[in-house]
């Protein structure tokens, strides 16, 4: 689980153009959104959506399903275990 | 008049390790955004009551080329899939409001594009925001970014005394 946790951290990282971050400031439970984790929002649920087909054939119904698979990258990462395709 | 500037090459992350750090979306933002948050950090890191709404501040950004950096990585993402995370980028007055939303400033927050540097045009621009009754001081940058890595900076909190 940690390899997949920190295999997300670097395709978010990427998805999101977050330019000059590294996985190390990502911390496992922290929330991804809001200003208290890493400051994404419904606009970036849309990019992790498309992510998560590409990477690992996981087609989610709604937005509204991403915020709760992207709590954090651990919960992302637990659905991602348990659902991928490829 | 406080001034700031952001030499050309420097590692914005590292800048925003040091004078923020504390601001996860900055590193969602484009160039040209975090051009100008880090330059309202310099100007502004030490100011009493930080954060506290104030509507008599504005936010006054001058530019030649925009967000034309984005634009064009927004259209190279279109060859794969169009990337909504640049897309909300791909307007030059994003950066008054990152630096508004920031800093909780209230005030007029505007973006001009001018065909060139004209300092005589930006400074005419910064008295006229100054008309109202309410604006006593601005956040006043040129920051032009034709490309990622190719800009020129230059930045100023005036305050109404220093002009009127």
């Amino acid at each position: 689980m940690e390899n997949l946790i920190d295999e997300l951290k670097l395709k978010v990282i990427d998805a999101l153009n977050l330019d000059g971050m590294t996985a190390a400031d990502i911390e496992d439970d922290a929330p991804l959104f809001g200003d208290a984790g890493l400051g994404l929002d419904s606009i970036d649920v849309l990019e992790l959506i498309v992510l998560l087909e590409k990477n690992y054939g996981i087609r989610l119904a709604s937005p509204a399903e991403g915020k709760e698979v992207f709590k954090s990258m651990a919960v992302m990462a637990a659905y991602v275990a348990g659902h991928r395709t490829k | 008049m406080k001034q700031a500037s952001i030499l050309c090459g420097a590692s914005l992350t590292d800048l925003y390790r040091q004078w923020a750090g504390d601001y996860p979306k900055f590193f969602k933002m484009d160039t040209l955004s975090k051009l100008g948050f880090l330059l309202a950090e310099m100007l502004v890191h030490d100011e009493p009551e930080r954060f506290t709404f104030r509507e008599d501040r504005a936010v006054l950004v001058f530019s030649r080329e925009g967000c034309v950096a984005n634009d064009r990585n927004y259209a190279r993402s279109m060859q794969d899939f169009p990337s909504p995370a640049l897309f909300v980028y791909t307007l030059p007055n994003i950066v008054s409001g990152e630096i508004s939303i920031r800093n909780k400033w209230g005030g007029e927050s505007s973006a001009f594009v001018l065909e060139s540097y004209d300092e005589a045009q930006i400074w005419e621009i910064v008295r006229q925001a100054f008309q109202d009754s309410r604006t006593k001081s601005a956040f006043v940058a040129w920051i032009d970014c034709p490309a990622d890595e190719n800009y020129v900076t230059n930045a100023w909190l005036v305050d109404k005394t220093d002009l009127f």
